[in-house]
């Protein structure tokens, strides 16, 4: 026989894996499934911590770093709730470092506040858009750090006292653009001032001003961006006062506060001082504690999917230890049987990734529908598929390393 | 063809120094068939697996096909063994997955023959092998001689220089080793170079020439 030269191409032994699977293959679907359902769960995983931490990354409209609120409870059959206040505000404004103070209902990302419905048309008849309430006065504005952009802030005359028990609402409103657009879809938000919009249905209530951007009290409310401020104090005996300090002042002034109106009148309690920082902090926790939970099980999954890949290839190399050599001693280098391996497993992860992306939409369907979480970006599937070959390539490589070492002569002794 | 000078092999524990080969010495020439007898644990193995590139060896010389193979790395230990030997094993060694054209088609793979090519060949050595027409079957559906004879065809797929056979007929039956060794003898009589390893003198006798290994060193019969 004659001597032929060889020809050059790179052979990825695609038919014969391929044949060798089909003809051996619950190992090798096993391993797939294993890949699919990891997938299908680390991807939706993913994409719900991208979106919680999407979530607690969002802007609240408040100056977080800045700001503090603390409760205030007369007991005192003498306490008198709007005289306290007035004198309390004076107080804190004037204190060094104060940008502002206010009294207020309620604290945006507290989850716990007051919600009404605003209608563009009176009658129970129509549709009302819902909204967190903040009554503020006139400094609410300032402390609050929001921007007018269209319209005005209230004036000091528009502030009325809300009493206990009281239905009817002041004749004013300030809302934000986010509501604004959600009211009047048809029409540019600076349009909506002057506006008339009805609460409790039939009362109606100008829009005097919009603010570019603040959060409702509930952090996983879907209209945590709708917020509306009336010009009231409240004549309550608890008063909510929000605080918004210069920077760098907020733990001092904290002490500080809490002290002087301690002090300044001996028929309250002062109580559940806090800053916004830790307020944010508690709300988000739920978001917090799911995070870590997803990221935990996410590398379990992983870890026991590698390790599933590396058993599984692990016990194919020992069980072909003899055809191995055989192929060694036919002429394959290392790195020939190194690549066997790896292609065998790509293949294998290729099954996996392709299924995992059908049930990662499913999964995904599953829960855009049980549990009102947005559809699933296109672009984590092709990721999640390339994560997942990775963690397969990385896992089978030191058993195909392994296979590798075995030597050609294996193929004449008996194993 | 083949020529080893005072070749060596030593194998290793930590107690226990064995020595596979001594001084060994031997020169095959082009188109020859040269079997191999001796006892077990004399060494025909290790000489066999010497000679097939399948193992190192720790002193002396070895030329293949002209060529001073004493020193090569293993990827060129694995390229010569793919281009110039071919291999036949007493177990027979296919790939019991793969169908009998993918196992023939193996070393054709690592030579990097195209598609085409390697079809050509395969169908040309089952054809020679008389198994042409079972070439879709899986080993596990032949018999055993006709599972050497698929053996025989991959090794002669590639057109090697020569054929390295280690107890070819060691698992087979009077009547299939027979065949086998005329089909040995078909090919080394196409010019093919055999080294044959066996513990069958009647098999060894029907070789041009037979040669006896004893405690690692080699004489002529």
């Amino acid at each position: 026989m004659k001597q032929s030269q060889p020809q050059t191409s790179t052979n990825w032994e695609l038919g014969p894996i391929l044949r060798a699977m089909l003809r051996n293959k619950v190992g090798a679907i096993l391993i797939a499934l294993q890949i699919a359902i990891t997938m299908t769960i680390i991807v939706n995983s993913v994409y719900i911590i991208v979106e919680r931490n999407k979530d607690m990354q969002r802007d609240s409209g408040i100056d977080n770093e800045n700001s503090f609120y603390l409760t205030s409870v007369g007991f005192g059959e003498n306490f008198n709730v709007p005289n306290t206040v007035e004198e309390d505000l004076t107080m804190l404004r004037a204190l060094p470092g104060v940008i502002d103070a206010i009294q207020t209902n309620a604290v945006p990302n507290s989850n716990s506040g007051w919600s009404m419905g605003l209608k563009t048309q009176s009658g129970v008849e129509h549709d009302a858009v819902g909204t967190a309430v903040y009554m503020v006065d006139d400094h609410g504005v300032n402390a609050l750090d929001v921007e007018i952009i269209a319209g005005e802030n209230f004036a000091p005359s528009d502030i009325s006292l809300r009493t206990v028990g009281q239905v009817d609402w002041p004749n004013k409103t300030i809302i934000t653009k986010a509501m604004a657009e959600n009211l009047f879809p048809d029409i540019n938000y600076a349009d909506v001032v002057g506006k008339t919009v009805y609460i409790n249905d039939i009362d109606p209530m100008v829009v005097v001003g919009i603010i570019d951007k603040l959060q409702a009290p509930w952090v996983n409310w879907s209209n945590v961006e709708n917020v509306m401020l009336s010009p009231e104090r409240q004549s309550f005996k608890g008063s909510r006062y929000f605080i918004r300090t210069e920077p760098g002042m907020r733990d001092t002034l904290m002490n500080q506060v809490e002290e002087l109106l301690a002090n300044s009148n001996n028929q309250r309690l002062i109580k559940g001082m806090r800053s916004i920082e830790e307020t944010r902090e508690r709300s988000y926790r739920g978001h917090t504690a799911m995070i870590k939970i997803l990221t935990t099980v996410m590398v379990i999954l992983t870890i026991v999917t590698a390790l599933g890949i590396v058993g599984l290839a692990s016990f194919s190399v020992n069980q072909r230890k003899k055809q191995i050599g055989t192929r060694r001693a036919l002429g394959a280098t290392q790195g020939t049987i190194i690549r066997y391996f790896m292609f065998e497993n790509f293949l294998i992860s290729s099954i996996g990734v392709l299924l995992g992306a059908v049930l990662t939409v499913i999964l995904n369907v599953i829960l855009v529908n049980a549990f009102g979480l947005d559809r699933l970006d296109w672009f984590y599937i092709p990721i999640g598929m390339l994560v997942l070959w990775l963690v397969g390539q990385a896992a089978v490589f030191g058993p195909a390393k392994k296979a590798a070492n075995i030597p050609p002569a294996l193929a004449t002794r008996t194993v | 063809m083949l020529k080893m000078t005072d070749v060596k092999k030593v194998f290793r524990t930590d107690l226990v120094e064995t020595h596979a080969l001594k001084d060994f010495n031997l020169q095959v020439g082009e188109g020859d068939f040269v079997a191999v007898t001796g006892p077990s644990g004399s060494g025909k193995t290790t000489f066999l697996n010497i000679a097939g590139l399948l193992e190192t060896f720790d002193g002396g010389t070895y030329e293949l096909d002209g060529q001073d193979v004493s020193n090569l790395n293993d990827k060129h230990r694995s390229q010569l063994r793919n281009e110039k030997i071919g291999f036949i094993f007493q177990g027979f060694n296919l790939i019991p997955d793969l169908n009998l054209f993918d196992n023939v088609d193996v070393p054709l793979r690592y030579r990097g023959f195209n598609s085409a090519e390697r079809k050509k060949r395969i169908e040309n050595s089952l054809e020679m092998v008389g198994l042409a027409q079972r070439m879709k079957h899986l080993p596990s559906q032949l018999s055993g001689g006709q599972q050497q004879r698929v053996a025989i065809a991959r090794a002669l797929a590639g057109e090697p220089r020569f054929l390295l056979a280690d107890e070819p007929t060691g698992n087979l039956d009077t009547k299939m080793a027979n065949s086998v060794m005329e089909l040995l003898k078909t090919i080394n009589d196409a010019g093919t170079t055999i080294i044959m390893v066996t513990h069958d003198a009647d098999l060894a006798k029907q070789a041009r020439r037979n040669i006896y290994v004893r405690d690692g060193q080699v004489s002529e019969l």
